[in-house]
């Protein structure tokens, strides 16, 4: 990277925790400011102006749900929670109040950088970038509206190719089904979240290689589907 | 006078029945002993009442002839209704007469002669006759039931104490010590108690509380197996005894002989009844401990419940953030230069992450164990394709599954199911995990998606070890772990249970297969479903 370190500010009453995350990000390249509580939280946010946001929710003052709130009303800095429950209605409220995404404890390194990686790269998206989103054999080109396979061209149908459109701006990043719900569909349909699977079925056998084992639209159960941008090897055969 | 020995036996018709017509051996009233008590106790009163009479007489005498004349009539009335009120009315009859004979003899001319010449006088005489014995006989009457209701109430009040009592008991000899005392209180001594033993058989009750009859005759009850109630009368004494079992829904406790004493065939009927009230309410009792003792016992399961969830709660939640700490900083590890530089480095931290992840699915079963018990899962029903939830499972347990082929197969044109996907998929995860712990390293593990009408079956076909048929009816039971995989293969036994609660939690069932021992194991879900898509038509 050419520009400066991204800052990221950890959030956590876990000293341990906070001690590996600081790790993790400093050996790739991150500059890290914490905070134990959600005072010091709010005030490093305005004071060291960080990049990315890690959040726990377990805070000893505040809930992080809260914190998120605060955050919100005066910031879009990329915000991912760490959660040690893992109910499906608490992630959706989350990403609804404006968290990017949500990883929950216990959890790697790995997949909580490609997650801080994935929001930082849609924050900090600007028009010089190119406008093509790659995943794996995908790719998808956000302002010719086309989309290739392994260099051959497919063809979607314009709701198939909306939906397409959102993961792929969101890449790497889950969007819950009201979102895409809401993008996709008007009226009564909004609420239907039978169209969408529908939908995502239909995708999935123009773009997986195996439509019955997708590996770039990943379902996140109960909460939404995420296009993956860093493909894990297969497991079933 | 020659008295038969006579046995009857109470038709065991029903527990609660009326006894009364059991009690047919009742001695014959009266022998010279019993005829000397009694003229003693009639003649007194006779004798009284006449003497009341007398009373009157002299009181009248010196009033004069005139004046005497008109009040006789009712002053003689006076030791009459005395007399019924206090004796009853034979005593009451000869006053009656008794004062006819004193008021003609002293009062009406011809004085100092039972000769009566006036026909007024006649009437006098006839009318003081029926006033008297009118008179004496509603007074007789009104203190018969005085007495009975007196009586009565007696015996109310002592039922009122006992029922008292018994709501005190808390134990079966409680309720023992309870009818002895009570029965000995209001019956005489005469009360034995056969106590029944956890081995069947009856322990009589200490020497010289039930004659040598009574014992034999309880013996054979036990012994014919028929449980009845029978009145016996004990030959030598003339007694007569109740004889009845003390049970309740559960157990019978014992039997109890009951000295009712001797009398009339009435005297007997009437005790009879009234031990039969007690013994009502000593029923009741038992009921009352069998549902209380049914009670505790579901207390103590709870509390032995809850102590165990309080228990998964705090170990899971206490567990959680060290793991956490674990996992990550040994995935930090993994991914430092030095550390990917050494292999002896590498493999350690490696075997670090795994066992953390291992741990880690033990906390998570803990964790959904504690909350299907805490107050139970409440699903949150959507729309889900059934591809997205096994493949999300496939991906979850990728580790555990590693060392297996996993075949998915998936009919064409799935219909959504109706369900809570995450509960779902951590129930085919379960079941996954299952397969490939009991199943050996490089066998198949075949995963069958298919559609029948309004419903989805996943099913997961192992060529593991099997199921014992006896094995399979305590498969749904929480914490079974068969004793023939406990020492060699890890686990909790919370998993299949976790499974299979979570699937009926979503309107599911979850079926198991298995030809037995060694013959592999298919374990499948079914799930409500949407009619099928075939057309790609969005289902209703």
């Amino acid at each position: 990277m050419n520009k400066p370190a991204n800052i990221v500010l950890l959030v956590d009453d876990e000293p341990k925790i906070r001690r590996f995350l600081r790790a993790g990000f400093e050996l790739n390249g991150f500059d890290v400011t914490e905070a134990e509580n959600a005072a010091d939280a709010l005030k490093a946010a305005t004071l060291s102006a960080p990049d990315l946001i890690i959040l726990d929710l377990a805070l000893p003052d505040l809930h992080g749900t809260e914190v998120l709130e605060r955050l919100r009303s005066w910031s879009n800095v990329p915000v991912i929670i760490l959660s040690v429950v893992a109910s499906e209605e608490e992630k959706v409220r989350l990403l609804q109040a404006g968290a990017d995404d949500y990883i929950v404890k216990p959890f790697g390194m790995a997949e909580l950088l490609a997650r801080s990686e994935a929001a930082l790269r849609r924050y900090f998206k600007t028009a010089t970038e190119s406008p093509v989103i790659v995943a794996g054999p995908l790719s998808v080109d956000l302002v010719s509206r086309t989309v290739s396979l392994n260099q051959t061209q497919v063809r979607l149908t314009r709701k198939e190719y909306r939906l397409l459109h959102i993961l792929a701006t969101h890449v790497g990043l889950v969007v819950t089904h009201d979102h895409l719900l809401r993008e996709i569909w008007t009226g009564n349909q909004r609420d239907n979240v039978q169209y969408l699977r529908i939908l995502v079925r239909k995708l999935r056998q123009k773009i997986e290689a195996d439509p019955n084992q997708p590996r770039l639209v990943i379902t996140e159960s109960g909460v939404g589907y995420r296009l993956q941008n860093r493909l894990q090897p297969s497991t079933a055969e | 006078m020659n008295y038969h020995p006579s046995v009857v036996e109470g038709s065991a018709k029903e527990q609660t029945g009326p006894l009364e017509n059991d009690v047919v051996a009742a001695p014959p009233p009266g022998n010279e002993r019993s005829l000397r008590g009694a003229f003693l106790t009639s003649a007194l009163p006779l004798l009284l009442s006449c003497a009341g009479i007398g009373v009157v007489t002299a009181a009248l005498l010196p009033m004069g002839q005139r004046a005497a004349a008109n009040l006789v009539p009712i002053a003689y009335l006076i030791p009459v209704i005395f007399a019924a009120t206090r004796w009853g009315l034979r005593p009451a009859l000869v006053a009656s007469i008794a004062g006819i004979a004193a008021a003609d003899f002293f009062f009406f001319p011809p004085l100092y002669s039972f000769h009566v010449d006036d026909p007024q006088e006649v009437i006098d005489i006839l009318l003081f006759l029926v006033i008297s014995l009118v008179s004496s006989d509603l007074a007789a009457r009104l203190r018969r039931e005085t007495e009975t209701l007196r009586q009565r109430e007696g015996e109310i009040q002592h039922l009122y104490e006992f029922s008292r009592r018994l709501a005190a008991c808390f134990t079966v000899s409680d309720l023992v010590a309870a009818i002895q005392d009570h029965l000995a209180r209001t019956l005489g001594p005469d009360v034995a108690f056969f106590v029944a033993m956890p081995d069947g058989h009856f322990e009589p009750p200490e020497l010289g509380s039930a004659p040598q009859t009574v014992r034999e005759s309880v013996a054979a009850m036990v012994a014919s197996a028929r449980i009845s109630a029978r009145t016996i009368v004990d030959q030598p004494m003339r007694e007569t005894w109740l004889i009845r079992a003390i049970f309740s829904q559960t157990a019978v406790h014992g039997v109890i002989a009951i000295n009712i004493g001797r009398g009339s065939r009435e005297t007997i009927a009437n005790k009879t009844s009234s031990v039969e009230a007690i013994l009502e309410e000593v029923s009741l009792t038992l009921q009352r401990l069998d549902i209380g003792k049914a009670m505790e016992d579901a207390r103590l399961r709870l509390q032995a419940q809850l102590l165990r969830d309080a228990f998964h709660g705090t170990l899971s939640h206490e567990l959680c953030s060290p793991l956490a700490a674990i996992k990550g900083s040994a995935s930090v590890l993994e991914s430092m230069p030095t550390v990917r530089a050494d292999n002896r480095a590498r493999m350690l931290v490696e075997a670090v992450s795994e066992e953390a992840a291992q741990l880690d699915g033990f906390i998570q079963n803990l964790l959904n164990a504690t909350r299907v018990t805490a107050g139970g899962i409440k699903p949150r029903l959507q729309w889900a394709d059934p591809e997205d939830i096994v493949n999300a499972a496939i991906t979850r347990r990728a580790k555990h599954l590693s060392a297996h082929r996993v075949q998915t197969t998936f009919a064409g044109d799935l219909p959504l199911v109706h369900v809570d996907t995450s509960l779902i998929e951590e129930a085919c995860g379960q079941l996954l995990e299952n397969a490939a712990k009991y199943s050996p390293s490089a066998s198949t593990i075949a995963v069958r998606v298919t559609a029948d009408s309004g419903h989805v079956i996943v099913s997961i076909c192992d060529q593991g070890v099997g199921i014992a048929p006896d094995e399979k009816l305590q498969l749904g039971r929480r914490s079974f772990r068969s004793p023939r995989h406990q020492a060699s293969i890890p686990g909790s036994g919370l998993g299949f249970w976790i499974a299979s609660t979570f699937v009926q939690a979503n309107g599911g069932t979850i079926a198991v297969l298995s030809q037995g021992h060694g013959h592999g194991t298919t374990v499948s879900i079914l799930l409500p479903a949407s009619r099928p898509t075939a057309s790609g038509q969005t289902p209703k």
